[in-house]
């Protein structure tokens, strides 16, 4: 992993944008923003867990409640990513050594290719279990796995700030 | 800040909720980060019940869903995530009430808060009175549109100022 160990990090923190965000408001402000698109993509993953498990919303098909809310979660998704990079760029080569943040990369990593096993493997055979209040424990275990993941996400990312 | 608010703060100083609260977060291993992500878990339900709501009622969010229907199953996830997020929270205010009690964005989360859980309450409270009463005529349907409006920017201030109580100073910078 030489590249975590890279001078090219410093590059980084030196650009005018890193130097901008670091040194004015707008650090507050993307990590606000970070803080309730964040905040918002679990919370709308969650309500999908929920009704993966059975514990929730069973009146409602898997596929309706997953098609509503996923442009929603992609929405705040990319609003957390663009202003998670506006605060990585700002103090990158620490970041990128950072155990707390390379956790944060590796349970993201990890919850998506989760979320994709749902999307192009389990998603197929969505007929047999769409409304099905009682759901098989295949889709238990990938809604468990995904609460949990989501929760590390957040515990590592809260983490990165108590190292820096 | 109203004296009344920064004498709580006085109050607390000191007190033993600070030390028990202190002795929590300087002993137990990784208890900050841990009780921080808890409290972030809670706004992460805020925002897939009572955010989700107002967006289905401002016709925005999840159209398949039932207003009457949402709001029978969300507000209960939402009033225990307002629990949990009294009890986080109170293990940084106990801990150092005069940072909070001194602090005017707390002061402004606060103000949010109280109007966000009343408009919410409010919300909740008429929905149970009667089966879908605000969906049973047009002049209540815009006048749940104007709730779950003032509600939705209550709810994502209250976060926007909790994240600035740390940031006091670009606000308020020191004379």
């Amino acid at each position: 992993m030489g590249f975590l160990n890279s001078p090219k990090w410093i590059d980084v923190e030196n650009w005018s944008l890193s130097w901008t965000i670091g040194g004015t408001w707008w650090f507050p402000f993307l990590e606000s923003i970070h803080v309730i698109a964040a905040a918002f993509v679990v919370g709308s993953i969650l309500m999908v867990d929920l009704r993966l498990l059975g514990f929730a919303a069973v009146k409602y098909p898997i596929s309706t409640l997953s098609k509503e809310l996923v442009p929603w979660t992609w929405g705040a998704f990319v609003i957390a990513t663009v202003t998670g990079l506006g605060m990585f760029i700002t103090r990158a080569a620490s970041h990128v050594v950072n155990p707390a943040f390379q956790w944060k990369i590796v349970l993201l990593a990890l919850a998506g290719l989760n979320m994709a096993y749902f999307h192009f493997r389990i998603y197929k055979n969505i007929a047999r279990w769409d409304g099905a209040s009682s759901t098989p424990m295949q889709l238990k275990v990938i809604g468990s796995l995904s609460l949990l993941l989501w929760s590390g996400v957040m515990l590592a990312g809260r983490w990165v700030g108590h190292i820096i | 800040m109203p004296d009344y608010f920064t004498s709580i703060g006085t109050l607390l100083d000191g007190s033993f909720l600070q030390s028990g609260a202190l002795w929590a977060l300087s002993t137990i291993p990784g208890f900050p980060p841990i009780i921080q992500t808890v409290h972030i878990l809670g706004i992460a339900v805020v925002m897939g019940s009572v955010v989700i709501l107002n967006l289905r009622i401002l016709g925005l969010a999840v159209p398949s869903q039932n207003i009457t229907e949402m709001t029978r199953r969300l507000m209960p996830w939402l009033w225990w995530a307002l629990t949990s997020n009294l009890v986080s929270g109170a293990f940084f205010l106990f801990g150092r009430p005069l940072r909070y009690f001194n602090n005017p964005i707390f002061g402004w989360k606060v103000s949010f808060l109280i109007c966000a859980v009343l408009l919410t309450l409010f919300f909740h409270l008429m929905s149970r009175r009667e089966e879908a009463y605000w969906e049973s005529s047009s002049k209540r349907l815009w006048s749940a549109r104007a709730v779950a409006l003032l509600s939705l920017m209550s709810w994502l201030m209250v976060a926007m100022a909790g994240r600035w109580i740390a940031y006091v100073e670009y606000i308020y910078y020191p004379a």
